[in-house]
């Protein structure tokens, strides 16, 4: 509760619901920076009409007053604020007043930042686990810097800025705002055209200034989609259905969703004829993408589009999977794979090669346009929380013309938290239990897809124009490992993660007590003391999703042959040449993947945790309520060093476990003077135990090495005989 | 040498004239705008999920709006100025025209 008395996320004085008065707001501001972008635009063409300047010459003395007028309120800093862009160059030069003066920002992009402002704040009331999330908490500092032009140069840097583009791409319910700022920003004029939603909706607005757009956005690359059939394990094709239907489709997909692959079958159907079932997932947030766009946020806005390369991918999926021509086709999609499915859907070309008879979408964006093929059934089913497929009007309200051919379910679930909301896992259960007549309902609209699944093929897609994404350090052969969650992929690998490894000189024989006995373990030693690390690390895009992971870990020796000095020689070793290691006392993830990963495969001691961490800026701070835990404190002076590689030491039965981490990144030394590990009174065990007998809870570190962005592998457990 | 016909220089003052009368029509727009902006700030007065600071933010922007719609009926009117001064004498410039 506030001050005055509200609570973030309650109603309005008014009674109105908090977010639906700010996205209101939000949108009326949105349409008022697109008023006055195009009110610039319309100016600046005045300005340089060609009546204006041929007559200038005739009549020098009232052209120079009517020019001076266009100028002064085309540029004043009063009034429209002026953009480089809306000005001419040469005008701007000869008035000696240009669009991009230092310090002052043009009036549309100030009201476009309010506009997004409310956008977020909206968004923070209906989804507050949001404010955890890396990509938003960079779009928040960057929009909350004091002054709004500083805020607006903040998020220029944010659109450039690469590694924070993959964390906005995870802000799904944003991209359409965050893709109209950019637009009125500049940064990419092409955004306008489908980044603005309000100015499309609206009807087409002003030209766009002169000659940008166009050459720019040819020198984007294209993507270039593609897919090339893969197998399936055994463990996936127990998983696989055997009979058409809804729930079956859908929980294929979701099988074959950890890497993103397109499953296409061949149904036959109780009329005994063989028709097509094609089924896409979506991206999964905090997941590696196939491709690796140089620009996240504009990949979304090319979903949108028949030419995206998730569209193209799924073609060269039809095309080598041979369906004949005129066969019917249905599709099921979820996310982003069902908005590329209605891509399809929309393309009259597509649509005379094959008939395509139903599409079912769920968590996609239902859009407002209408199939190639009028006769096709298009369903889509959303979770009225899911920011993904309402993300800007939550325009949830049945249409007023229902289409005898249109099905459109939002329901309010159970979930609310994103990104849980919006996993087809979720929706599954929903379907199942929530909303069983929407099941009902598809299941007897795809009738004629409902009997044994004869043929089935899944399609990786490839994405050729950019490379994979962590190229070249994480393009590594992978094979499956099982686990109890279904198999996964190792190397495990992280394309997005931020660590501070906090170390501390512990007393020897406190860390021998904490090493499982009967074991060749000794902890490593520099003369008395031997060395603990606490490993605060943020994972925010990885192989098996994002989480955060705090472990307590002691340098051991070499299992065989432990030598004096080992821990000041060995580090010089490359890490697979590398005998010694540090042991994981213990592991708290806040993922259950993780958690299961990290037992079976790396046979570390997980517990499942609650954790929220920033590790990102000079000041860190890692906090666990159900550990009773924080670290928290500013990182003095740092001095780079070589890549921090690691052996990692666990126990399975009567075997140790050595897993071989490799590291790319740019970490920093920094001394321990200014971080605080706290231990809340009734913090838990294991973990708050074996700091306290490790003294760490009241000691702080010699030093820090800390990374706010590294790719990281680490592979599969190699058991040791001892 | 190159002459201008009459009537090439009629056309462009309609155009200017008509460019002139769509900055009158953009200054409506903007105080519209402001109009708006106002209204939105007045809405979120009692909201306290909204970010601090919107509020004096959006009357800022409502004053901008206001002075760009007077700056561009200036304009307009110095516009049209111009393009009855190219009308008025054709083929001669104001100093002409002032004699």
């Amino acid at each position: 509760m506030r001050a005055d008395g509200h609570a973030p996320g309650r109603s309005a004085p008014d009674g109105q619901d908090a977010g639906e008065l700010l996205r209101r707001c939000a949108r009326d501001l949105a349409e008022v920076a697109e008023d006055i972008r195009s009110v610039s635009a319309r100016t600046g063409g005045a300005l340089r009409a060609a009546p204006l300047r041929a007559s200038a010459r005739r009549h020098p003395r009232t052209a120079l007053a009517a020019r001076w007028a266009l100028l002064r309120a085309l540029t004043h800093r009063h009034g429209l604020g002026g953009s480089a862009t809306t000005v001419p160059k040469g005008v701007a030069r000869a008035f000696g007043a240009g669009g991009a003066v230092p310090g002052r920002e043009s009036l549309a992009v100030l009201v476009g930042l309010a506009s997004l402002r409310l956008r977020i704040a909206a968004l923070l009331v209906d989804h507050p686990e949001l404010a955890r999330d890396p990509g938003m908490r960079r779009l928040r500092e960057a929009v909350d810097r004091g002054r709004d032009p500083d805020a607006v140069r903040a998020l220029r840097a944010l659109f450039r800025d690469r590694g924070a583009q993959r964390g906005l791409s995870g802000l799904a319910p944003l991209l359409a705002a965050l893709l109209a700022l950019r637009a009125l920003l500049e940064e990419d004029p092409g955004a306008g055209r489908t980044g603005r939603p309000f100015a499309a909706r609206r009807g087409p607005s002003a030209a766009s200034p002169d000659g940008i757009g166009a050459a720019r956005l040819v020198s984007v690359p294209r993507s270039e989609g593609a897919a090339e059939p893969v197998g399936l394990t055994d463990q996936e094709k127990q998983f696989i259905a055997t009979e058409g239907s809804f729930l079956g489709f859908l929980r294929n997909i979701e099988v074959l969703s950890s890497n993103g692959r397109i499953l296409v079958q061949n149904v036959r159907g109780p009329d005994g004829v063989v028709r097509y079932v094609v089924q896409a997932p979506g991206t999964a947030p905090g997941r590696p993408r196939n491709d690796s766009p140089p620009d996240y946020v504009g990949a979304w806005r090319e979903l949108f589009t028949t030419d995206s390369s998730c569209t193209r991918s799924i073609l060269a999926a039809l095309k080598d999977y041979g369906i004949p021509r005129g066969a019917d086709l249905a599709f099921v999609g979820h996310g982003e794979g069902g908005t590329a499915l209605l891509n399809l859907a929309h393309d009259a070309e597509f649509c005379r090669s094959y008939r395509v008879t139903h599409v079912v979408t769920v968590g996609s964006p239902a859009g407002t346009r209408e199939p190639a093929d009028p006769r096709t059934w298009i369903a889509h089913i959303t979770n009225q929380h899911d920011p993904v497929p309402v993300p800007d009007d939550r325009n949830t309200t049945p249409r007023l013309d229902p289409h005898p051919h249109r099905y459109e379910v939002a329901y309010p679930g159970p979930t609310r938290e994103f990104p849980l909301c919006h996993m087809l896992r979720e929706y599954i259960e929903h379907l199942r239990t929530v909303v069983p007549e929407a099941r009902e309902r598809v299941d007897e609209a795809l009738a004629a897809y409902r009997g044994p699944v004869v043929r089935t093929r899944a399609y990786q897609p490839r994405d050729r124009a950019h490379p994979p994404e962590g190229h070249p350090f994480l393009t590594l052969p992978t094979s499956p490992s099982p686990t109890t969650v279904g198999p996964v992929e190792v190397p495990v690998r992280s394309y997005d993660s931020a660590v501070a490894h906090l170390c501390y000189p512990v007393r020897a024989d406190a860390a021998r007590g904490l090493l499982p006995g009967g074991t060749w373990l000794t902890p490593s030693r520099l003369g008395r003391r031997a060395l603990a690390v606490l490993s605060l690390y943020e994972h925010r895009c990885t192989t098996i999703g994002p989480y955060t992971e705090i472990a307590l870990s002691v340098l051991v020796d070499d299992l065989w042959r432990p030598r004096p000095y080992d821990l000041a020689v060995d580090p010089l070793r490359r890490a697979d040449l590398r005998r010694t290691g540090r042991y994981v006392l213990c592991l708290a993830v806040t993922s259950e993947e993780a958690r299961v990963v990290a037992r079976e495969i790396w046979g570390q001691p997980a517990m499942r945790t609650t954790a929220e961490a920033d590790l990102t800026g000079r000041r860190i701070d890692v906090r666990s309520r159900d550990l009773g835990l924080a670290v928290t404190g500013r990182l003095g002076p740092g001095v780079r060093c070589p890549e921090a590689d690691w052996v990692l030491y666990g126990r399975r039965g009567e075997s140790t476990v050595r897993t071989l981490v490799r590291t790319h990144g740019r970490p920093r030394l920094h001394p321990g003077t200014g971080v605080r590990l706290r231990l809340g009174t009734a913090a838990a065990e294991p973990l708050a135990g074996q700091l306290r007998r490790l003294g760490l809870d009241t000691a702080r570190p010699l030093f820090v090495l800390a990374c706010p962005q590294f790719l990281a592998h680490r592979s599969a457990g190699a058991l040791l005989p001892r | 040498m190159v002459t201008e016909s009459p009537r090439a220089t009629t056309a462009s003052a309609g155009e200017l004239l008509a460019r002139a009368a769509m900055l009158r029509a953009d200054a409506g727009l903007m105080d519209g705008c402001a109009r708006k902006l106002l209204a939105t700030a007045a809405a979120l007065s009692g909201c306290a999920a909204a970010p601090g600071g919107t509020r004096p933010a959006l009357e800022r922007q409502a004053a901008a709006c206001t002075t760009a719609a007077d700056q561009l009926r200036r304009a307009a009117r110095a516009l049209e100025v111009h393009a009855r001064a190219g009308v008025g004498k054709p083929g001669t410039g104001p100093s002409a025209a002032r004699r």
